[in-house]
């Protein structure tokens, strides 16, 4: 068994030269348990996974789209294989050939249930026990018995599948319907989107995983696959988090990564995951899913679940012989989205500068002192999934090891905290929208009584009806302002294009003329709100980084536009 | 000491309405961070018509570090270890698995659930959940037994 392991780090191609083991996986879990007893006693831990070293190499990585930059000049040790540079070694994605498995795609929707529930078979007994006994101090537990099927659809998937178009046919699962609600326009908030974090099993007496930098993928359509291997050098390193849709591999740069490990595929709105025969296992939660070399069926998965990719070689002290343990983090585009508790969060933080007037009906409380969060002169952290607590609360989760990475304690939800700010791409656009609104501005400043309670309804508002009503009042403002003053031109453009500018400058002013001295928190709200009613123009339609949410971007993190 | 104030706040809330079966008081009135509790046995379980005091234990780091939860008196459960310290092994109080939005009050609920309905999948008495799995009506008779003894149980 040791030999096996060693032939493997040693040689690149490692998934050929290996002998076909029947049954390794007892052998290889034995030996990972007693190395890491061994390992336990006689060292330390290499301790340093500060994400902070990471980051200076990847903000670039976001500013480039093209997936062809060459990091070298950001970089200045060149990707090195054998380095265990945290930097580099910490996330690298390979753009690996594409290997077919439509086929075999194909046949699993068809013979088996697994997409739609978890399968009937013992194995799915299995990962609860495995996942309970792990508590329990259950040192020599049992391998996953395999199911039988996959050995049959090995022989499916031996099969050459000519595209992975031919998968294509599954697309039009009924499940992702109810998503599309009412926002017929925003096909790309639905779009699915997964993220991996690096997990450090922190019960477990295990060493370090291999550190990365967290990867968003979404999926520029349902049959794309997101192929998981070793990072290889002749691919170069493509980006970790594409700002638009992309289905780029993912790479790793660990030897206990097969260069073919396994896919994530998103079929009948639902995640799954599969081994594509890799050598030294991939595991989920716990459970290996096949056996060396051998491809697994598809399991599904959900938000939270841990992949464990190999198995620690060499005690793991070296950076490339460390596995990889990655947090899933997925279905959770309806947090990024208008909900009625971000929209919620959205009508209290305005609430903030109303003084007397204003309305705490629904105001909540810090978790982490209880006491009530969202009343003005305080000082409070918003995650981007809208949940508020004091700074004062929060800020040992902010400054904690794990910075920039940021875990909120109500949902589990992670931040990057260091994310550029997605304050949408097109500024040029934005900026038209804010001389426009200035515009506007100059011109409506006569009709007061009225407007305020056109702002009243705007405050509470954030559906598209609501909006369509209020676009109504401000045309009949805009009426009203007709005989008022006399600017044509100006009254022309906003009745055709652009009503909103008046109400949200209506907002404005409203709430200045509540409280004299108070810095209008409002004018925050309006970029979304603009691009939201100016989606009729073309383009910003088909631009899929467009933030949709109409909610004001109090309420949201700048990933709206690519969930 | 900023946890002073949460703990305070989740102590009187829990006085001043406690969940169905439980009392709270601090073992000491001078130490908000342990805490005694008196937990009856719940209805049509072998603990029932005993009371149980549990005592409650937090972090100087709560709400950021989970409570430890640990049985006075002895109990015969398999999620409750079987020595003097009588610890209870809950999945939310596992340091990976505690959110700090958790409050006492749930802690306490989902302990007297446990009671009622024991998890013996995620047993730290591997023996008794053999024998609550496989011999329920032995289990129910030891524990009703050990009720009786230890937890006061008039009949």
């Amino acid at each position: 068994m040791v030999r096996k392991v060693e032939s493997m780090s040693a040689s690149v191609t490692a998934s050929t030269s290996l002998p076909d083991n029947p049954r390794p996986s007892r052998g290889l879990r034995r030996f990972s348990l007693l190395r890491s007893h061994t390992q336990n006693l006689s060292s330390s831990l290499p301790s340093g996974h500060s994400y902070r070293h990471s980051l200076s190499s990847r903000i670039p990585w976001r500013f480039s789209n093209s997936g062809s930059i060459s990091p070298t000049h950001q970089n200045p040790t060149p990707p090195c294989p054998e380095s265990d540079q945290p930097t580099l070694s910490r996330y690298t994605s390979a753009p690996a050939p594409g290997y077919g498995f439509g086929a075999e795609l194909n046949s699993q929707i068809s013979s088996t249930e697994s997409a739609a529930s978890t399968p009937s078979h013992d194995v799915t007994q299995t990962p609860h026990a495995m996942a309970r006994l792990r508590s329990s101090s259950a040192a020599q537990r049992p391998p996953p018995r395999m199911v039988e099927r996959t050995t049959t659809l090995d022989s499916q998937a031996s099969t050459p599948s000519p595209e992975p178009g031919s998968a294509q046919n599954n697309v039009n699962d009924p499940t992702s319907a109810p998503a599309e609600e009412s926002e017929a326009t925003s096909r790309s908030e639905i779009k699915a989107t997964i993220r991996f974090f690096p997990y450090q099993d922190s019960q477990q007496s295990s060493r370090p995983s291999l550190p990365f930098v967290p990867i968003t993928r979404t999926l520029p359509s349902e049959s794309c696959v997101i192929r998981v291997g070793r990072y290889s050098e002749r691919d170069g390193i493509p980006l970790p988090n594409p700002t638009e849709p992309s289905d780029a591999p993912v790479g790793f740069k660990s030897k206990v990564v097969s260069r073919k490990h396994c896919e994530f595929l998103y079929v009948q709105g639902q995640w799954h995951i599969k081994d594509v025969g890799s050598s030294s296992g991939t595991f989920l939660n716990h459970m290996r899913l096949s056996q060396p070399n051998m491809v697994s069926r598809l399991y599904t998965i959900k938000d939270g679940d841990i992949v464990q990719l190999g198995i620690d070689f060499r005690g793991g002290e070296e950076m490339i012989f460390r596995c990889v343990r990655i947090r899933i983090e997925c279905n959770r585009s309806w947090q990024q989205q208008p909900n009625e508790f971000n929209k919620n969060t959205e009508s209290l933080i305005k609430n903030l500068g109303k003084g007397e007037t204003a309305d705490y009906s629904g105001c909540r409380e810090c978790s982490i002192c209880l006491g009530s969060v969202l009343r003005p002169y305080q000082c409070l952290f918003m995650a981007a999934c809208a949940h508020v607590w004091h700074y004062k609360c929060i800020s040992r989760l902010l400054h904690s090891p794990d910075y920039p990475m940021f875990q909120c304690p109500n949902c589990r939800a992670f931040t990057d905290l260091s994310a550029e700010v997605d304050d949408s791409n097109d500024l040029e656009e934005k900026r038209v929208k804010e001389t426009e609104g200035q515009a506007a501005n100059d011109s409506g400043e006569q009709a007061e009584p009225e407007e305020i309670s056109v702002s009243e309804t705007n405050r509470t508002g954030e559906t598209q009806d609501q909006l369509e009503e209020l676009a109504e009042d401000n045309l009949v403002n805009d009426v009203q302002n007709l005989h008022l003053q006399d600017e044509p031109q100006t009254d022309d453009t906003r009745s055709t294009a652009s009503p909103a500018p008046s109400s949200t400058d209506d907002l404005a002013r409203s709430a200045t003329s509540n409280i004299p001295g108070w810095q209008p928190t409002q004018p925050l709200s309006v970029p979304p709100r603009q691009a939201q009613l100016r989606s009729e123009t073309p383009t910003s339609d088909d631009n899929p980084l467009t933030p949709r949410n109409d909610s004001g971007p109090l309420a949201f993190d700048g990933r709206a536009g690519m969930s | 000491m900023g946890s002073i104030k949460r703990i305070s706040k989740e102590l009187s809330e829990l006085t001043e309405s406690p969940p169905d079966g439980i009392t709270v008081e601090l073992a000491d009135e001078s130490n908000l961070y342990e805490w005694k509790i008196s937990m009856e046995g719940p209805e049509r379980s072998p603990y029932h018509n005993g009371i149980f005091h549990v005592k409650l234990s937090l972090p100087t780091e709560y709400p950021f570090k989970p409570p430890t939860v640990s049985f006075v008196t002895k109990i015969y459960h398999p999620n409750i270890t079987n020595d003097d310290k009588g610890s209870m092994c809950l999945g939310m109080l596992r340091a990976d698995e505690w959110k700090p939005s958790s409050k006492i009050a749930a802690v306490l609920e989902f302990a007297r659930q446990l009671l009622a309905e024991p998890m013996p999948d995620d047993a730290v008495e591997g023996r008794i959940a053999e024998q609550y799995k496989n011999d329920n009506g032995r289990y129910e008779e030891v524990a009703r037994e050990w009720t009786r003894k230890y937890a006061g149980a008039s009949q």
